[in-house]
Parts: C-alpha cells; structure tokens; sequence
C-alpha cells in the first residue's frame, strides 16, 4: 500500500490525471461494446427512425470543425491585408507566403500555460471563453451554405440566431466581471451596453426584410431570392442593408466599434487578464463571429447561395458509372495518356531544345489543370450545393474583406458617439424602414 | 508561520508578519500613508461610484512613462493626477559634472524625437557666454537641420494621435516619412536619433553628397506624399467629430499655463520664438506663423500640419541661399567662459526649448537649468481631462504631444 500511494505521489499532475481517466475510458468502450453487440439492431432502428438526431449531430460536429479553420483563414487575411493597407509586408515565414502563421498561433496559445490570476472569480472566469466560442459556433448551425448544406432548417432560423449571438455579451460581461480587473470590467460594461443598443435596430432593420420574405427560415429567405441579382433583398430593402450592416458592425465588435478591447484606452478590454488558450477562445470566436455576420448580411440581402445570374443552359448530367459499365475503366485508363502526349506535342513539336521528357512534364501538367478545370465545371453545372456554396463563400468573403478594409482605416469611435447613433440615427431609421416597407406592402398588396 | 493572535482574538493587519487573506492581490492605488496635502486628502476620497484606474506607466497610450491616475465616475474622468518620474536621469546634474563640449551629448535623448532642438539652445547659451561668432555657413545647416528635425517630430505626431484614437495605418505611414528624414540627417551626422551634432561655434560637418542627395529626392515628393498621407485623417468624419471641440483652451488660459509653441498657437497667439526674439539665421528667412482660434485638439493637429508646410518653405530657402565658408568657428580645445550667466530660448516642434548656464569661470557649467516645453504642456491636462470621456482623455494628451524624455529630464 505504502509503495503504491509513492509511485502515486511521484507522479505529475498529467500523469495522475491520464492514471485515472485510462481506466474510466477502458470501462466504459467495453460497455460499449457490450451494449452495441445486446442491443445494436434496436439503436440502428431508432437512428433510423429519428434521423433528425443524426442530422443534429453531424451538423454540429461540422461546424465545430468548420469553425477552425475559418477562424485561421481570416485571422490571416486580416494580418496580410492590413500589412498591405499600411504598406508593411506582413506575415511571411511560415508556409507560403507565411500563409500557415494563424495555425502557428493556434498552437502557441494552446501550448501556453492555463493562467489565471489572483483574484479572479475562477469558475466564471473559466466559463466565459467557452459562452464567447460556443455562442458564435452555433450561429453558424443555421446558415444555409449552399441548397441542402446546412445544419437545421428552422423555421425562426433568424430569430434562433439573435437569440445565440445576444449570448455573446453575457460571455464577455462574465469575463469583465470576474477578470478581477478595472480594465476588463470597463470593457465588459462597455460591450454590455453597446450590444445590447445595437441589438434593436439590428432586429428591427430585418423586420421589413421578414414582411417581405413572409418567413423567418435563413434556407426560405434564401429561395425566395433566386434569379437574376435585382431579386435580391438589397435592392428591395436598401436602408434596411445599411443599418443592418453597421449594427452587424457593432454587434462584432469590429472596428469601428471596437470599444469594447480599445487598446489605446482600456489596454484589451474584457480580454487583458486572459492569455492562452482561453485567450485563444475569444480570438477565435471574434473571427468566427466576423464569418457569421458576413454569412448572414450575404444570405439575407445579398442572395445568399444565388448566383446573380441564372445558368442559361439547363443541365442534366447523368453521371451513373455503373451504366457505363467497362467503357468507364478505358476512359480512365486511356484518355489521360492520350490527353498528356496531345498537350505536350505543340513543346515538343516548337523548339528542338525542348526534350521529350520536359514536354511530357509540361503536357501532364497542362493535362491535370485541364481535367481539374472539367471536373470542377461539371460539378458547378451538376451539383447545385457545388455552386451554391462557391457563390456563397465568394460573397461571403467579399463581407469579411470590407470588415478588415475598415479594421485598416478607420479610426474608432466615442462611447457617447456610439451609442448616441444607436438611439438617435439608427433606430429611427430602422422604424422608418419598417413603416415605408409596411406601407408599401399594404399598397400594392391589399387584403 | 502561525499568525499571532491579538487581544480580539484575530490578526491585526498592522502586523507586518501577517498578511490576510483579503487582502492577497488587492492592488488599490491610494497610498498607504496618510495624506500629505489637503489636495491629496481630496483627491484619494472617493465618492459613491467613483474608481480608481491607473493609466501607466506601462499602457499602450502614454507616449513613454507617464503615469496617471485617473478617477472615474463611469466612463467620466473626474480628477486625476500625473505622477512624473519614472524617467528621471539627472541630466542637468550630469551636464554640470561634464566640460562644455561633453555636455551636449547628455541633452540629446531628452527629447528623443527632436533631438537637435535640445543641442541648440545649451550650444546658443554656451556661444553667448564665451562670445562666439558663428560662421554663417553654420547657422543655415543648422536651420536647415533642425527644421528636417521639426518635420520628422511632427509626421510622428500625427501617426500617435491617429493611434491614439485606434486608427492603426497612420502610424505606419508617418513613419515612412519620418525614416526618410532620419536616414537623411543620419547621413549628416552620423546617427539615427540622438544626433549630437551641435558643436560650440558650428556644427559638427559640413553638408555631404549621401545627405543632399536624398534631401533633394525627398524634397520633390514631400508637399504630396504629406497630404496623401494626411488626407485619410482630415476628411475622416470619424476623427474630425472626435477632435473638434475636445479640449478647448483659450489664450488666457493657455499663456496662464505657460503653453508654448503649437499648442499656443492653436489658441489663437501668434507667439513663435523665431519671430518674437529672433535667433540664428531666421530673420533673413520668409515663413509664416500659422495659427488657430479655436484652441481644441483639432486646432492643435492642424497647425502642426500647416508647420510643416512652413518648414518645407524654410528648408528650400535655405537650400537656395546657403552661403559659402566654414562651418566651425576657431575655438581653444579647452574652454574656460568668463563668470557670468547666460539664457537662450529656440521654438522647437513642442514650443520654446530653453537653457540657462551659469559659468564660474572653469571649465564645466555651475548650474545648468533645462527647459523643456513637453513638462508645462503636460501640467494643463489637469484643467483638459476632466468631465472628458477616458477615450477623450487619451486624445487630448496625444494632442499636447509630450515626451516623457523630455518631462523627467
């Protein structure tokens, strides 16, 4: 007993811990198993039976794991671009064109120690980062992607997600509170009080938007808006975009609204007792959030996954390979050779300098981009999530560049300035929006 | 350690063996002394809702070491008070244990963005007590130098005060402009900041190729690059409506305050050391003193932005009119000034640098007195923060332009 409560107590803290969850992980995969070998049949029927659940979890998985490297992806567009705006070079060391120096973050500030300091209300000072990352992630669970790529097609879809993104202030209020901090509890009293002026004329901007679609499903409103690009709700509801926009500006707490981490003022915010990776967690969902609003101003005025343009030409590929049977298995094995020795003929054919194997490489080069360029039209024309989902990432980060352009040259704004534009500008402007669409509406089509 | 246990039965926290657990990291900045002054009695009560914030010395915004504690009711600055010092070197005592020459070199980092204004008036208080000439050669390099120098600090000031108010590109672009001019005078002198190139009776080396030649190149494009550089601010509503009206000071006020130079001209006075008791080469040049009524941060930022264009005007007068000659006057290699006092005053970039020397007839200054403008501009935030914002009172101070350098000597 004595030897082993030593060998317990020379163990590390990790090691302790990885002691006691090995056994616990091995109990429990062996019931598991158990249960799957007894009662496997009935949970496939249940699964079966209740898809709703597979679907839920699928979809949240995905966006879990979407989130990341979106996240990484802009946090590395905005350091390139800004670099570029302020005539720097930027971010150049790491991967092409230091392309993977966000991933290097990532791992910096999960490899960094889990600190918390003196003071501070532990359990809440814990829990913040994660209502902060979650609160965003499940936003992005009801964005329609592209036609059948979402997560949940509710039918409040745009009302779920004011709802989740109004949790991000409690979040940030939780972190300034109990960061211990004069700094942290200005910036998070300031967010508190910024989010929550900007909430209502970015609810109410929406609302003629609602009259209009006649529904509250992110998916419906993005049908509604299929065709030519003068269908989109931006042409039809102009005022109610802008407002949208700026109060999607302020809810992010994006420059130039970014009082809540004003760094000339309040050092971080609500964020300066925090580093590692619960740092990392409100670095990430800031990101993240920027993504969603981009994703929700796209889907709600700007077409969503709609091309501007319908395909002129209707297409139905039948692409079954079984009904090709053994012509199939000659296609791929004969036309990329004779692909590359066509396309390398003219290099070979030009110059006598050029060797055969060089004009070989250069025709299976030419060759692939040639096959993928096919593929990836076939798929644009076939598939309609394949197209839907470039429109909508296009214009979606066509958003999120304007959020960093405006990162790079505004200055930032006052508080009494900031919530006097809330209450005096934009929420007059937004019922006014309401009243004309209203009106409009009840004009052309009477009861 | 077992606390020991007093007659009440607990620890007493007077006991400096003992420290309570309430008390672990609470980090409060009233003093743990009993008020000095009655001021400070005052300012150290608290009223209800009102805190404490500590604005430095380390903070992203306070120009260097500046520490201020501010007390705030919300986001409304009530009072605060300025806590100098952490910079402090004792230069003026370190130049009165060094000879005539050695004591220039000590006055470059006081201001270390305008280094060759805190040479010129100790080097003009140094000729006057030993009745020197300077050749006129001299005289023109060293207004043409200095007012590179004036250029460079206030391209500087323009990207702080953006930064101040959370514009990131401006910094980023004055400073372009502001290597320009360092690597030029680097050229001239041999160093990138602390230029200690002032000499008694001249400079330290006459004008060279690397150094015209870039002058010349900059001097082509400075007129546009500066307003491009400036255009992102002054049509931004966003700035404007932050800085107009922020801070106002009338010109009583301001010359109660002894404010000098862009901040007093900001005011409405046309008080500039260059036309008010003329030194050097400048009554033989053409420029204008430009000047604002209004007395707010935008005033303060847009006089600093018409200066420039005044010292581009001087620095193409003197490049046209430089005479030929010597840039060093003869002097012994040991100085000894007659016993007497001597003062001299230069505008700088911030206001009116000043020196007072008293000789005792050896070879190193008695008494040495610096005057730094950055110290009395920074005494009027008192009466400027207050009822303010905290983001204001960031502006107003980026607006006053101190150097802590400068302020702690």
């Amino acid at each position: 007993m004595t030897a082993m409560a030593r060998t317990w107590g020379r163990l590390t803290l990790a090691g302790k811990v990885i002691f006691t969850v090995l056994p616990i992980l091995a109990v429990l995969t062996a019931g598991l198993i158990v249960v799957i070998v007894l009662f496997g049949g009935g949970i496939l029927d249940f699964l079966a039976t209740n898809l709703w659940l597979v679907r839920f979890v699928v979809a949240a998985t995905a966006v879990l794991l979407m989130s990341v490297p979106t996240a990484f992806l802009i946090i590395y567009m905005e350091m390139k671009v800004i670099a570029l705006m302020n005539l720097r070079i930027g971010p150049d060391r790491v991967g092409p064109f230091g392309s993977l120096l966000s991933v290097v973050h990532g791992l910096k500030v999960l490899m960094k120690e889990d600190f918390s300091p003196t003071g501070v209300d532990r359990i809440v000072f814990t829990l913040a980062p994660i209502v902060v990352f979650m609160s965003t992630v499940m936003a992005l669970l009801v964005i329609p992607f592209a036609p059948g790529l979402f997560g949940q097609d509710f039918n409040i879809g745009l009302l779920y997600f004011f709802a989740i993104g109004g949790m991000t202030v409690v979040g940030l209020l939780m972190a300034g509170w109990s960061s211990f901090n004069k700094y942290s509890l200005l910036g998070g009293l300031r967010s508190a009080a910024q989010v929550i002026s900007y909430e209502i004329p970015l609810t109410l901007s929406v609302v003629g938007l609602l009259l209009l679609a006649g529904t509250m499903s992110l998916n419906q409103i993005s049908l509604n808006q299929a065709g030519w690009f003068s269908d989109w709700y931006v042409f039809k509801q102009p005022l109610g975009a802008l407002i949208f926009f700026i109060a999607a500006t302020a809810e992010a707490n994006r420059t130039p609204f970014d009082l809540t981490e004003a760094d000339s003022e309040i050092v971080a915010g609500f964020a300066t007792e925090y580093s590692g990776m619960r740092f990392g967690f409100f670095f990430f969902a800031e990101y993240v959030n920027v993504f969603v609003i981009s994703a929700l101003i796209v889907t709600l005025f700007f077409g969503g996954w709609n091309a501007p343009f319908p395909w002129p030409w209707p297409v139905a590929l039948n692409l079954d390979p079984g009904s090709l049977g053994i012509g199939l298995l000659i296609l791929v094995a004969i036309v990329p050779v004779i692909g590359t020795l066509i396309l390398a003929a003219p290099f070979w054919l030009a110059s006598s300098r050029v060797k055969g194997w060089q004009a070989l490489v250069m025709g299976f080069i030419l060759f692939n981009l040639v096959a993928v360029t096919a593929i990836f039209g076939i798929a644009y024309v076939g598939l309609d999530w394949v197209a839907g989902l470039l429109w909508f990432l296009g214009k979606t980060y066509v958003f999120v560049f304007t959020f960093v352009w405006m990162r790079g040259t505004l200055p930032r704004v006052r508080i009494d300035q900031l919530m006097g534009f809330a209450w005096k500008w934009l929420l007059p402007a937004s019922l006014l929006n309401l009243f004309v669409t209203a009106a409009a509406i009840a004009i052309v089509n009477p009861r | 350690m077992t606390a020991p246990t007093g007659t009440r039965g607990r620890a007493s926290s007077d006991d400096p063996r003992v420290m309570l657990d309430e008390q672990i990291g609470v980090f409060e900045p009233i003093p743990p002394y009993p008020p000095r002054t009655e001021r400070e009695a005052e300012f150290y009560t608290l009223r209800d809702g009102e805190m404490f914030i500590n604005i430095g010395p380390q903070h992203p915004s306070t120009h260097g070491v500046l520490r201020i504690v501010l007390k705030i009711d919300g986001e409304n600055v009530v009072d605060l008070d300025p806590v100098l010092g952490y910079l402090h070197r004792g230069v003026e005592k370190l130049c009165e244990n060094a000879d005539y020459h050695q004591a220039i070199c000590y006055l470059d980092p006081l201001e270390y963005v305008s280094s060759l204004f805190c040479e010129w008036p100790a080097v003009m208080a140094f000729e006057k007590l030993l009745d020197v000439e300077v050749p006129r050669r001299a005289e023109y390099i060293r207004v043409l130098s200095s007012e590179l120098n004036r250029v460079a600090s206030h391209a500087l000031f323009m990207g702080w005060m953006a930064l101040d108010l959370g514009g990131l590109t401006p910094i980023l672009w004055s400073f372009i402009e502001r290597d320009e001019i360092v690597e030029m005078l680097a050229a001239l002198t041999g160093q990138r900041m602390l230029f200690n190139y002032f000499r008694i009776g001249g400079v330290n080396g006459d004008l060279n190729h690397e150094f015209l030649s870039r002058l010349g190149d900059w001097m082509g494009r400075a007129t546009a690059q500066i307003e491009s550089n400036t255009a992102l601010l002054n049509e931004n509503e966003i700035f404007v409506r932050r800085m107009r009206g922020l801070g106002t000071m009338d010109s009583e006020t301001a010359l109660r305050m002894c404010m000098s130079g862009p901040n007093l001209r900001a005011t409405g006075v046309p008080f500039d050391l260059r036309r008010a008791h003329p030194y050097s080469v400048f009554p033989e040049l053409e420029f204008d003193i430009p000047t604002r009524t209004e007395g707010d941060c935008l005033a303060r930022y847009l006089v600093r932005l018409d200066e420039i264009k005044q010292s581009l005007r001087i620095i193409d007068q003197c490049l046209n009119e430089m005479p030929d000659g010597p840039v060093m006057a003869k002097l012994p290699r040991l100085l000894r000034p007659r016993p007497g006092r001597a003062y001299a005053g230069i505008e700088g970039p911030r206001g009116q640098y000043a020196a007072y020397v008293v000789s005792d007839g050896t070879d190193q200054p008695f008494r040495m007195r610096i005057h730094d403008p950055s110290y009395l501009h920074l005494q009027s935030v008192g009466l400027l923060m207050p009822g303010h914002l905290i983001a204001d009172a960031m502006a107003v101070m980026a607006s006053l332009d101190p150097i802590m350098g400068g302020v702690d000597k």
